[in-house]
């Protein structure tokens, strides 16, 4: 995959730290980037750019990443399919079920390695290339 | 607009039943009256229950779409027709005749109805398969609506729609009735056969044993999901469990290799039936019986249970835990029950390629199986990209529609006609059901 067709990647972080560093770190990598310090905007932004990645925060104020993360899935837009990706730590069994039932196609544990962020956004980016 | 999505079902595309009434109401106000269709598909939320949301979705946009593909076709369209998605398995129809033409009649809506079952029923087995085809059942309800300009619209619509709903639970009950009568039978004649469908060892494809899947040889109780239904409305599940497994193991005499395993589902229900016993089962070798056990059934007396499995695991049985993982319970319950093998749910299989949560559950479910010297199936299994992972993964079983695809049966004992007192007439049907759903 050549960095010009690299998915474009929605972070949704209400930490600005946290969103800036990974936001920083993805740009360096190719991938086109938006950031989102809520739910609200996330969902506002994914309306209106129709990002190929999500990766999102599940502990934010207001309206959570799960829930975020359900309204995301909710409509399938068979043109434009997105790739969510949980932004937390699924330490058993309950939360990873929880994360499948709302659709959820990854997760990265927190508090993450950048390497392993990377690798993570890099294999969902691959889930979407035709002809994977 | 924020709640734009509360107006839409998103997995159907259909608008919601209060979205469809605000659309309508100026036609309906100048037409004076309103037929409404209440469809209501009995058995959709087994399809969850079996396979998981996602396979439940699909099915559902696929129903949306025959649906309005058939109603647009048939001789109402030259009235206006919406239908409405309101609930997880049910839809309203509206027909406002156009000036000029009169209300679809008693007849053309049974013609409707029946051509659209028929139509529904193929686009589903089209795209879903037969098993998932033979739980879609259509109960249909109608009612007429005069409009009474004394009354809110809105209010004589629900109550329309709900007189609807009471005349589709009408024509339920009767159908019940007669399916209960068709199972009495099927009980009386011993009128069940069985598929045995192959569970094959993931890394060679050997097959390594069948799953019995009991069937009645009416039509009407074909459907195992349905079958079992009735018998426990009509309680009468013991009486058709004991068929069922005698039938399976009848045939794995006669049709099995040396070594083969059977793979009988057992309802912990079944374990309170004084008549179920090691002796009773009498398996030619016990050795190769592997009992499995649904982990979505709750058990009630938990020690009781296990000393009755004790018993059959004594006299040589095994047992597997069928759909772990369904629930939200993790490895402790499976534990408890020291299986020999355990069957992962259906659903944690569906596009397990594609999403990296479910190839971490099983990941972990294989890891707690070695360790437990327990063997993890996969079941389910319908395209190469799912068996390629699965084996990436190290499961070492695997059974589903991909492996033995319909028609590819020549070298397994399926769809042969049993022995017994089943009439030529009523030979065992073929067909491509590579699916475990409830069987003996």
């Amino acid at each position: 995959m050549t960095n010009n067709s690299l998915p474009h990647v929605l972070v949704v972080d209400d930490n600005h730290d946290n969103a800036n560093i990974i936001r920083d770190y993805l740009k360096a990598r190719g991938y086109p980037i938006t950031v989102a310090y809520g739910g609200e905007e996330a969902l506002e932004i994914f309306e209106r750019e129709r990002p190929s990645i999500v990766l999102l925060d599940v502990m934010m104020p207001g309206r959570d990443g799960w829930e975020v993360c359900r309204e995301m899935k909710q409509n399938p837009d068979v043109a434009h399919p997105v790739r969510v990706i949980m932004v937390t730590a699924l330490h058993d069994w309950t939360n990873k079920r929880q994360a499948i039932q709302t659709g959820a196609d990854d997760f990265v544990e927190k508090p993450f390695e950048l390497a392993k962020l990377v690798e993570t956004v890099d294999r969902n980016a691959r889930m979407l290339s035709p002809g994977r | 607009m924020e709640h734009d999505h509360l107006l839409y079902d998103g997995v159907t595309g259909l608008p919601t039943l209060q979205a469809a009434v605000e659309s309508m109401r100026r036609v309906i106000v100048e037409r004076g009256e309103l037929l409404i269709l209440y469809f209501n598909f009995s058995r959709y939320s087994k399809i969850e229950e079996i396979y998981g949301w996602e396979k439940f979705d699909a099915v559902l946009a696929t129903t949306a779409a025959a649906m309005r593909a058939y109603l647009h076709d048939s001789p109402l369209r030259s009235s206006r027709v919406m239908v409405r998605y309101t609930n997880d398995d049910d839809f309203v129809f509206f027909h406002i005749p156009e000036p000029g033409f009169e209300a679809a009649n008693d007849q053309q809506i049974t013609e409707i109805i029946s051509g659209l079952q028929k139509h529904v029923s193929e686009r589903i087995e089209a795209a879903h398969g037969e098993d998932i085809a033979s739980l879609f059942d259509i109960y249909a309800g109608r009612s007429h609506v005069m409009v009474n300009p004394k009354f809110r619209l809105e209010r004589q619509i629900y109550r329309g729609v709900r007189q609807a709903v009471l005349a589709s639970q009408s024509v339920e009950a009767r159908e019940t009735v007669k399916k209960l009568e068709d199972l009495r039978e099927s009980i009386r004649t011993r009128g069940v056969y069985v598929d045995y469908h192959p569970i094959v060892v993931a890394e060679t494809g050997a097959i390594f044993g069948y799953e019995a899947l009991a069937r009645g040889v009416m039509r009407s109780m074909r459907s195992p999901e349905v079958m079992f239904e009735v018998a426990a409305r009509g309680d009468l599940l013991w009486e058709l469990s004991r068929i069922c497994r005698s039938r399976a193991i009848e045939g794995m005499q006669h049709r099995f290799d040396q070594g083969e395993l059977l793979f009988l589902n057992v309802d912990p229900g079944d374990f309170a039936d004084p008549t179920f016993s090691p002796e009773q089962l009498d398996a030619p070798d016990p050795k190769r019986v592997v009992i499995e056990i649904t982990e979505r059934t709750a058990i009630k007396d938990y020690p009781k249970f296990r000393n009755r499995l004790q018993a059959f695991r004594d006299a040589g049985y095994r047992f597997a835990v069928d759909d772990a993982g369904s629930g939200y319970a993790g490895l402790g319950s499976i534990a408890n029950l020291e299986p020999d093998f355990i069957k992962l749910d259906i659903s944690l299989i569906t596009c397990i390629d594609s999403n990296f949560i479910k190839q971490n559950l099983v990941e972990t479910m294989i890891r707690f199986a070695n360790d437990q010297g327990a063997q993890v199936i996969a079941e389910g299994v319908e395209r190469a990209e799912e068996l390629a992972i699965l084996k990436e993964l190290g499961v070492h079983l695997v059974q589903g529609f991909f492996l033995h695809p319909a028609g590819n049966s020549t070298h397994t004992p399926e769809h042969l006609p049993l022995p017994g007192p089943m009439s030529s007439g009523q030979a065992a049907p073929k067909g491509p059901d590579m699916r475990a759903m409830r069987s003996a």
